[in-house]
């Protein structure tokens, strides 16, 4: 009898421990404390669709909806991938009445491109090769100060949705680039880099895709942080794929969101959303 | 002797009982004598010895593919120094502590729980097949007693694994390759979010912690194959049947298409035991998923105690 009462003790004991620790209460949100400094808005958005059939570049019919959740948040600058053709672009800054001044960047070996969109109608673009791909990076001031001494850097890229070792390779050209830019700019790099670190997610557990992935993602952190890493998934089943990478000291995250419902049916990713301050 | 008076029969009777202290000490010592027993059993059992072989071996060929592994990534003819230029993989990252720490990762889904449900699959229902079911139950040890002291070995010997094969990684890690600060990255083991480090001393009793939170976890492998065992009179049908509820749970876990059912698996709970050699464990998530593990192991406990317990022993 001694026994049984014991057992049934602790297994209530556990049953109650179980409900009394709450799994989820180790995530906290990234540490963040008032700041001064200017703050600047950030937006990625991977616009095509997901599926192998069909064209899954992003499709004209969808770039008023794009513009109207670009609108409503009002980012300061917005990454933007996959778009089908320069067209595109024109068609899109014109659904913003011109607030923003964007560019592109060259295809190079894929049928789809990249582009920034800047409220700074001041904005310079460069062409960012890296791999066998090109990513595109907008140089801007924030504030209407002409003398605004932050200047802000933000790259749009997209890696490969396949081959780990091109995103591997694809990864370290444009963290180089970054590398390379004065300690005056303030840089973010923003995209779809279609990371799977999650093992659980992998349909084949066979191929080195979490290890290439792991270095591509640990070798970003080396040099920044993952602003969105708190703020869920951001793809089509439960996947985190698209990243806004920022400076790990010289801004303060204020804030990150997944935008849920922002796209219109058949796209497969959300626009990822951040707020800091400098 | 015969009583033909109700009083004088009274009279003797109670005479012939123990007094309650007599009975505890006589419970208590019974219940030694039956844990000596079943410690010897398990002693004398090769499975119980083929098991620390098994992981030997285990050990020879991980440590084997951990030097080819490293010498092909660091030394002379490394191919991808020229392919990446930025790789995590340097002679500090393939040391003693990592080697240990992939031995027992990988060790721990697929090979431990065979070697718990062998021990504790047979425990019962061995005794049954072997035809000393019955006659064990005859001698003054309450069925709860033979029960509970069949789990201790059970327990006993998951600990002993446990311990053996994270002291033996230890040692051969420390001996072939020496320490250094164990780096953790993203991605392949699913340990961190972010790259982190644990440094060496700390690491070392990350390990003895995890002997501790990994033999846990095992038990619920151990609570389901005793419920087997008290079930079915085979050992093998035991040993099968949990084994097979365990790599279905576990693969059905590891298919993306079965997401949302993944919570309600205890292969998704005994994963807890890993929390320990996170940088900065999750205790509130280590405590829920350790408290589902007990909740399983003392549940099913309860279970077979109960069905042990009315069983009619026929063989």
């Amino acid at each position: 009898m001694l026994a049984r009462v014991t057992l049934c003790v602790l297994f209530l004991a556990c049953v109650l421990g179980a409900l009394r620790f709450n799994p989820f209460r180790d995530r906290s949100l990234l540490g963040m404390h008032p700041s001064d400094g200017p703050r600047v808005r950030l937006m990625t958005w991977n616009i095509g669709y997901a599926g192998i059939e069909g064209d899954n570049r992003a499709h004209d019919s969808d770039l008023a909806v794009v513009a109207g959740a670009i609108l409503r948040t009002d980012p300061d600058a917005v990454a933007l991938q996959e778009l089908a053709s320069p067209d595109q672009l024109q068609v899109l800054l014109g659904y913003l009445y011109h607030r923003y001044s964007g560019s592109i960047c060259q295809f190079g070996a894929a049928d789809r491109i990249e582009a920034v969109l800047v409220k700074d109608q001041s904005a310079r673009f460069e062409d960012i090769r890296a791999g066998d791909k090109y990513s595109l990076a907008s140089t801007f001031k924030i504030g209407t100060d002409q003398s605004a001494k932050h200047q802000v850097v933000l790259v749009s890229a997209h890696a490969d949705a396949f081959n780990s070792a091109r995103r591997r390779l694809f990864t370290s050209d444009v963290i180089e680039w970054a590398q390379d830019r004065p300690e005056t700019d303030v840089v973010f790099i923003a995209g779809d880099f279609n990371f799977e670190l999650n093992p659980e997610k992998q349909s084949n557990l066979f191929t080195d895709n979490a290890k290439n992935d792991s270095e591509s993602y640990s070798y970003i952190l080396k040099y920044f942080r993952d602003l969105g890493r708190d703020a869920g998934w951001t793809a089509i089943n439960d996947r985190r794929i698209d990243y806004i990478f920022g400076p790990p000291e010289a801004a303060l995250l204020r804030r990150a969101q997944v935008l849920k419902d922002a796209g219109a049916p058949g796209m497969d990713h959300c626009p990822l959303l951040v707020e800091v301050a400098l | 002797m015969q009583l033909t008076e109700g009083s004088e029969k009274t009279e003797q009777s109670q005479s012939l009982l123990p007094a309650p202290d007599a009975i505890f000490c006589g419970n208590n010592q019974n219940m030694l004598t039956q844990l000596r027993i079943e410690f010897y059993k398990l002693r004398r059992s090769k499975s119980f010895h083929l098991s620390f072989a098994v992981l030997v071996g285990f050990v020879a060929l991980m440590l084997w593919g951990f030097y080819t592994y490293a010498e092909h990534k660091t030394g002379a003819s490394a191919r991808t120094a020229v392919q990446f230029r930025h790789t995590y993989e340097s002679k500090t990252y393939f040391n003693g502590l990592t080697f240990a720490l992939y031995s027992l990762i990988f060790s721990f889904s697929l090979l431990m729980p065979v070697f718990v449900a062998m021990t504790a699959g047979g425990q019962i229902a061995g005794e049954a097949r072997a035809g000393t079911l019955r006659t064990m139950l005859l001698r003054p040890v309450s069925r709860i007693q033979v029960f509970l002291s069949k789990f201790a070995m059970v327990a006993l010997h998951t600990y002993l694994l446990m311990a053996f094969f994270v002291g033996l990684n230890l040692l051969i890690g420390y001996v072939l390759m020496g320490y250094d600060n164990l780096e953790l990255y993203p991605g392949p083991l699913n340990l961190v979010d972010e790259p982190g480090k644990i440094m060496q001393g700390d690491a070392v009793w990350r390990f003895v912690y995890a002997t501790f939170t990994g033999t846990w976890a095992l038990l619920v492998v151990g609570a389901v194959a005793m419920f087997c065992s008290v079930l079915f009179d085979s050992p093998a049908m035991a040993i099968v049947t949990t084994l097979s509820i365990y790599i279905m749970l576990y693969i059905i876990g590891r298919i993306e298409f079965f997401e949302d059912l993944r919570p309600y698996f205890f292969t998704t709970d005994m994963d807890f035991w890993r929390d320990v050699l996170k940088p900065a464990p999750p205790w509130h998530s280590f405590l829920h998923y350790g408290s589902i593990c007990g909740a399983y192991i003392f549940g099913l406990l309860l279970a077979a105690m109960t069905i042990f317990d009315r069983k009619d022993i026929l063989t």
